[in-house]
């Protein structure tokens, strides 16, 4: 299956590790130019240059701290000249999991939810203006099912599900696709799950067992999903929730 | 995966101020590599001398001053198979006795570890014989019927005894060297802590399946980190470590607040030391920075906070306001001591059996403007078995872990302890214990290493 990836320009914020990491580099194996962000210049170079091994498109980036509209809003401008276009927008920068005060709300909500609305007010006139596009967001299954304890992250990456459908209906016409996929614990290397292994391998385990698949999933699971729903291999999908979770969820999603 | 970071620590170079904690390296000692053998945990006979030449030769903590504030308060502690009395006077010295009536010979205070007032004398409950608050005899009931008199001791066998650093020491040697002289460096390097400042928080003592010096061993070294303590990888640097080893005594600096070189950095600031910011007053979502800074940030919070807070770091260094100073005072005292709290570890050595031991767990901490002095009620003291009471999850970990080190050093297939360079306080401390089990002379007087 083809998933039509070739040449599609493609930007995903926050790229420099972990999911956002992995989806950027199979956008680039699939020979999509991909635009990547993070706060430090150093990590984006890095990122750049290691992406530019394994791509047969143009890779490129800037550092960008996307709590900043201007220079959010600039960031996507300058890529979307630089690779001539956006044809795919992965909102993927997270302020992460929290219960320390009500800071944790506003962070979530500046990141989480206006990182996300603010990209995607600055990417929808730049794919209508190439006849469509896909948007993907990154949700979590703490967003569906109670998870740890109360916080903003669960709540504000809900929000983003709402979000997701609700665009979805609204840009049909102009040929824009917006989804959001869901993962639940995820395993890699400097994650929280593996703080979450070292500090507390018990726990880990539980978890592990909770999985109908009996595992954590890996990133690399979770950037197929991503880069599937926002391929034209997935044309006819669009306001889902897709939840990765090798079965971790228990609910029924009718 | 494994995962080893190049990390190197940033640590004060300089004292704060003259009266301050210092810092700089101790010379390296050079100790022989050699095996160190097991009897010395698990032999009677070792245990015995143990007793002979090192328990009855040197300075032992006894109590806490605030446990005995008033003259006539008097406590009981324990050491092997002795009983130790410590009075308050009516000058606010504090003197020792062997915890015994002269007559015949019943245990002059029952209750151990448990505070007691007096007004004038203390009464043996066997036969009312009356002590004085200094050991002498104040009443003999019956002393006619006595034809030899009184005995000839005039009352209470009395120990050495003084104070320093908020605590009372005593020796089972009358003619041990003054208290300030064992301690050596020890109180120039603790007294800008100001420990007399801190208030109690807990008191308990557990017994322990292990030899006094596995316990001891456990707190000396922090190669074990990555095997009975892994959460502690997202909270200090287990290898990068500063260890200073001086006459009998020694310490080791740990970086609190930071990643060990053994864990791969997280997006997210680890939750331990989001504690450690929150200890502080700090917020941790609003801060901004990079774990790799988070140490320092706490650093400099606190040292701009702390007076708000009503707390005194003046005579600390940056490093003592996150950082963990840790302390082992020669034989059997190993102290967390931190800008905030102390967590002091007495290990007794059991009475009769190498394979037991009571571990004194103390918790204090320094009060802030929030501390009541009123609400605040002092913990009692209490003892446990193993596994009958928490001590956190560190030392749970720990004493989880003890039993069975005993037990496998009791076995036919192991020979001793074969120690490595993260290991250098347990070599030391060895050195300085067979300076007095088999040395010519009670008090070493060699410096480490030489």
């Amino acid at each position: 299956m083809d998933l039509g990836l070739r040449g599609k320009n493609v930007l995903i914020t926050g790229a420099t590790q972990g999911i956002g990491r992995r989806t950027a580099n199979l956008f680039a194996e699939e020979g999509a130019n991909v635009a990547i962000c993070s706060r430090s210049p150093e990590s984006v170079n890095k990122a750049v240059k290691e992406m530019k091994v394994i791509a047969d498109g143009k890779i490129t980036g800037a550092p960008c701290n996307i709590k900043n509209k201007e220079e959010y809003e600039a960031w996507i401008e300058a890529m979307a000249e630089e690779l001539g276009g956006i044809d795919v927008f992965i909102p993927n920068v997270s302020a992460g999991g929290g219960a320390d005060s009500e800071k944790n709300w506003w962070k979530s909500f500046e990141i989480d939810v206006l990182g996300t609305v603010r990209g995607v007010e600055a990417v929808i006139p730049h794919m209508e203006k190439r006849g469509g596009g896909a948007v993907t967001m990154i949700s979590t299954t703490a967003a569906v099912e109670t998870f740890m304890v109360p916080q903003a992250y669960n709540a504000m990456k809900a929000a983003l599900i709402t979000y997701a459908k609700q665009l979805s209906q609204a840009h049909g016409e102009q040929g824009v696709r917006v989804n959001s996929v869901s993962p639940g614990p995820i395993y890699f290397d400097g994650g929280a799950w593996d703080m979450i292994k070292i500090s507390n391998e018990k726990f880990y385990e539980r978890t592990e067992k909770t999985h109908a698949l009996g595992r954590l999933g890996t990133p690399e699971e979770v950037a197929s999903c991503i880069v599937f729903l926002s391929s034209a291999a997935a044309s006819w999908v669009t306001g889902v929730n897709l939840v990765v979770d090798g079965g971790y969820t228990k609910r029924v999603q009718f | 995966m494994k995962v080893r970071r190049q990390q190197k620590i940033k640590r004060t170079a300089k004292r704060q101020g003259a009266a301050g904690t210092p810092v700089k390296p101790a010379p390296k000692p050079n100790f022989s590599t050699e095996m160190i053998p097991k009897d010395r945990y698990t032999s009677r006979d070792y245990m015995q001398r143990e007793w002979e030449h090192m328990w009855t030769k040197v300075w032992l903590l006894g109590c806490r001053e605030d446990d005995i504030p008033e003259p006539g308060d008097h406590i009981v502690t324990e050491i092997g198979p002795d009983s130790i009395l410590l009075i308050r006077q009516k000058d606010r010295s504090v003197r020792a006795f062997y915890n015994v009536c002269q007559h015949r010979g019943n245990q002059l205070v029952h209750a151990v570890h448990e505070p007691q007032e007096a007004e004038e004398s203390l009464r043996c409950h066997y036969h009312n014989w009356q002590y004085r608050l200094d050991g002498r005899f104040f009443d003999i009931p019956d002393l006619e019927t006595f034809p030899q008199g009184a005995p000839p001791c005039g009352g209470l066998i009395g120990l050495p005894c003084d104070t320093w650093g908020s605590f009372v020491w005593f020796s089972l040697d009358p003619d041990v060297e003054p208290l300030l002289d064992y301690l050596g460096i020890i109180p120039e390097h603790l007294d800008p802590y100001h420990l007399d400042r801190m208030v109690l928080k807990e008191w308990k003592t557990v017994e322990w399946d292990c030899n006094w010096k596995a316990s001891v061993d456990a707190f000396n070294e922090s190669y074990h980190v990555q095997g009975i303590h892994p959460q502690l990888l997202y909270y200090l640097d287990d290898l990068d470590i500063q260890i200073d080893c001086y006459e009998r005594h020694s310490r080791y600096l740990i970086a609190f607040g930071v990643l060990s070189p053994r864990v791969v950095s997280p997006s997210e600031i680890p939750p331990p030391i989001k504690v450690v910011m929150r200890d502080a007053g700090m917020d941790p979502a609003s801060y901004e920075g990079s774990v790799y800074d988070a140490r320092e940030a706490i650093q400099k919070f606190k040292r701009k906070n702390g007076p708000k807070q009503g707390r005194d770091y003046s005579a600390l260094n940056d490093d003592q306001l996150t950082d963990d100073y840790h302390y082992m005072i020669f034989p059997n005292i190993t102290m967390n001591v931190h800008a905030d709290d102390l967590m002091l570890f007495r290990q007794r050595p059991h009475p009769e059996d190498p394979n037991k031991m009571f571990f004194d767990y103390w918790m204090f901490e320094l009060p802030d403007n929030e501390f009541d002095d009123e609400e605040y009620k002092r913990p009692k003291w209490r003892q446990y078995k193993h596994g009958e009471t928490s001590l956190g999850l560190v030392i749970n970990q720990d004493a989880y872990n003890l039993p069975f080190v005993q037990k496998g050093m009791n076995s036919a297939g192991y020979s001793g302890l074969w120690l490595g360079d993260q290991e250098l306080r347990i070599r030391h401390f060895h050195k300085t214990l067979e300076d007095y089990v088999s040395g010519d002379t009670a008090k070493p007087r060699t410096k480490a290493g030489s």
